[in-house]
């Protein structure tokens, strides 16, 4: 009885439940989307992390990471070598070595990271190749050829054919100059880190630095994301020598971002439905003021505290939940036709999106495993707009409620 | 009396809404017996809502006690008065205060699903009642569909329903023209015959007056008289 009457009392003002419904289905759509949205951001944020900038994993010397010192290499030997090839859960890895040194050009010069590269392991690990805008990563180069990055070029107003020079230490101490000539121009979605590296050839960068075939680098790509911290382990336990870190550790910034953007979009559901909550507690206040006499009546028929409190309450869930189920069909809908035809978020500012290492063409994630917990918010909003209307009601007098 | 269903003794209200006192009630004394017809009668402010809503257990006495049925509701918890009205006391009001969203079986079994009357039991009862009253056929529509006539007896259908120890009705013709409060009054009194069931209405159509078998008539709060009255019931 209590449902059958709190269903129907709903519906005794249509246009004002209507509309109450709307709300709670546009917002819970709101908040979803945005969910949706940050989800497909930072998933593509992570992916551009782990295909064109880290890979998973990289093995470094102990003590490399902090500055770029060239004498702390990785043997990089037949044996090393052997046990990624074997590993199932490596897909790639390429050996790149890498120091610190200075590009400089008539107009300017910039602090950059070398990094010298093999093509053909390059192509698997970062795929630098796919982000060349101008001119070719013909590799190796036929005279000494460098790819810079788009906002370095800009930068320092250099084009595809000019020559730059390249300054760093050796493994000696002693400073070392090459000239060398900007084969290609390259774009990633990480602008910040288009303008600190540059590539060279790794056979190059050896000779220059005095390097055998030692490398700095091991970056590995695995078969599958999930294997992350597994083949962590297990590689810290091969090369005990040697610093094995995973994208989260050499990317801290993206690691943070992809856990504070999710208690982000709790927050903007959570603000979505308080501003919801005054709406459905206005609805229901007015709603029993209209009925006082109604309820003044059922109280002197003898309904007593805890059923009317069931009905109130069960109004306020109606009121409240059966948005859910056309948000979710609404949200599902959307969100699934922009996971797979893509959002192209450049009009709102490219060169922001990309300074942040964002892509512009986002593929929103239906947040799926937020669900229930979104489903539990919006109850939760339901009782606590509930609360102010049921105690308005349980304040009633029969004898007063019932005059006119 | 053995057969006493109401009893109360020196009774007084006094309502001080505006910081002067108004007495409502003034030392009634009052018995009343299972089976009676009851009129309330006396002009508008004589106090007879407030009787009935201190008889019904909806408002309290400043002194004086009520006995209903061997229970002395006048020292009773709000909560305990709520459940001493769901299983004793059958109300009808004068606006007929059906729920407009349930229909006339629904409104007809609201107090029986409250006491959680199992379904076959509510059926039987409601169906019976309904018969009584002539309005089996529309059992199943809402109350904006049925005249002013038809839902008060669906309200007096609702009132006894649970089998209460008495029915407290209040000016339940007042909004009836004349042809359906009489049609009222026949029903309630062919209920009050046939099911025994005391009737209490407060009222001031001499019409109404006509047809009871006991009228107390009420002023400034005092009972002025109370007498058997000689009307033929039909």
């Amino acid at each position: 009885m209590i449902v059958r009457l709190a269903w129907r009392n709903i519906w005794r003002n249509k246009m004002r439940s209507l509309v109450i419904i709307a709300s709670v289905t546009a917002g819970l759509f709101a908040g979803m989307a945005i969910m949706a949205l940050y989800k497909g951001m930072m998933k593509s944020r992570i992916r551009t992390v782990i295909d064109t900038e880290t890979g998973h994993i990289q093995l470094h010397a102990k003590g490399f990471m902090g500055d770029l010192d060239p004498k702390l290499f990785i043997q990089g030997d037949k044996k090393m070598m052997a046990t990624l090839s074997a590993d199932k859960t490596i897909k790639s890895f390429a050996q790149r070595t890498i120091t610190a040194g200075m590009v400089s050009t008539p107009n300017g010069s910039s602090g950059v990271s070398i990094i010298g590269i093999s093509s053909s392991e390059e192509i698997n690990v970062s795929g630098l190749g796919k982000k060349m805008r101008e001119g070719k990563m013909d590799w190796p180069p036929k005279k000494r050829g460098i790819l810079m990055g788009k906002k370095l070029a800009k930068k320092l107003k250099l084009a595809v054919g000019e020559k730059v020079v390249v300054t760093m230490t050796d493994t000696a101490d002693n400073l070392i100059s090459a000239a060398y000539r900007i084969q290609g121009i390259y774009q990633s979605a990480n602008a910040p880190l288009d303008e600190v590296n540059v590539y060279i050839h790794r056979k190059d960068l050896q000779e220059m630095l005095g390097l055998g075939n030692q490398v700095h680098e091991m970056a590995v790509v695995l078969q599958d994301d999930t294997l992350l911290q597994h083949t962590v382990q297990r590689l810290a336990n091969q090369f005990p020598s040697l610093a094995v870190e995973s994208w989260k550790e050499l990317s801290p910034e993206t690691s943070l971002m992809a856990e504070t953007v999710d208690t982000l979009s709790y927050i903007i559901l959570v603000i979505i439905l308080v501003a919801l909550s005054f709406g459905i507690m206005n609805t229901m206040m007015m709603s029993i003021l209209e009925r006082r006499h109604e309820i003044g009546m059922m109280m002197a028929l003898g309904m007593g505290r805890l059923p009317l409190l069931m009905l109130i309450m069960t109004e306020t869930f109606f009121l409240t939940v059966t948005g859910i189920p056309i948000a979710l069909a609404i949200g599902t809908i959307t969100i699934e036709h922009y996971a797979k035809k893509g959002m192209d978020l450049s009009g709102m500012g490219k060169e922001m999106m990309e300074s942040f290492g964002f892509e512009t063409m986002i593929y929103p994630d239906f947040p799926s495993d937020k669900i229930g917990f979104i489903v539990l918010l919006v109850l939760a909003t339901a009782l606590v707009s509930s609360i102010i209307p049921i105690l308005k009601s349980l304040r009633m007098d029969p004898v007063s409620a019932l005059q006119k | 009396m053995e057969n006493t269903v109401i009893d109360a003794h020196n009774i007084s209200k006094t309502y001080d809404p505006t910081g002067i006192p108004v007495p409502a009630i003034r030392n009634v004394h009052m018995h009343i017996a299972k089976g009676e017809f009851v009129a309330l009668v006396g002009p508008s402010g004589s106090g007879k809502t407030t009787l009935l809503n201190m008889i019904g257990g909806l408002d309290h006495p400043d002194s004086g006690n009520i006995i209903v049925n061997g229970t002395d509701i006048t020292s009773m918890q709000s909560a305990d008065l709520v459940k001493f009205r769901l299983h004793n006391i059958g109300f009808v009001f004068q606006a007929f205060n059906l729920i407009p969203v349930l229909t006339a079986k629904e409104n007809a079994e609201f107090i029986m699903l409250l006491q959680n009357e199992n379904k076959a039991k509510r059926n039987e009862r409601i169906d019976l009642l309904f018969n009584q009253v002539g309005l089996i056929d529309k059992k199943n529509i809402r109350p904006a569909q049925l005249s002013g006539g038809q839902q008060q007896r669906v309200a007096v259908v609702r009132a006894l329903a649970s089998k209460p120890q008495f029915v407290l009705a209040d000016e339940p013709t007042a909004n009836l023209d004349s042809a359906a409060a009489f049609n009222l009054l026949d029903m309630m009194a062919k209920l009050n015959k046939e099911e025994n069931m005391t009737f209490i209405f407060s009222t001031h159509d001499q019409r109404v007056i006509e047809r009871a078998r006991r009228v107390i008539t009420l002023v400034d709060g005092q009972i002025v008289s109370d007498t058997t009255a000689h009307a033929q019931l039909k």
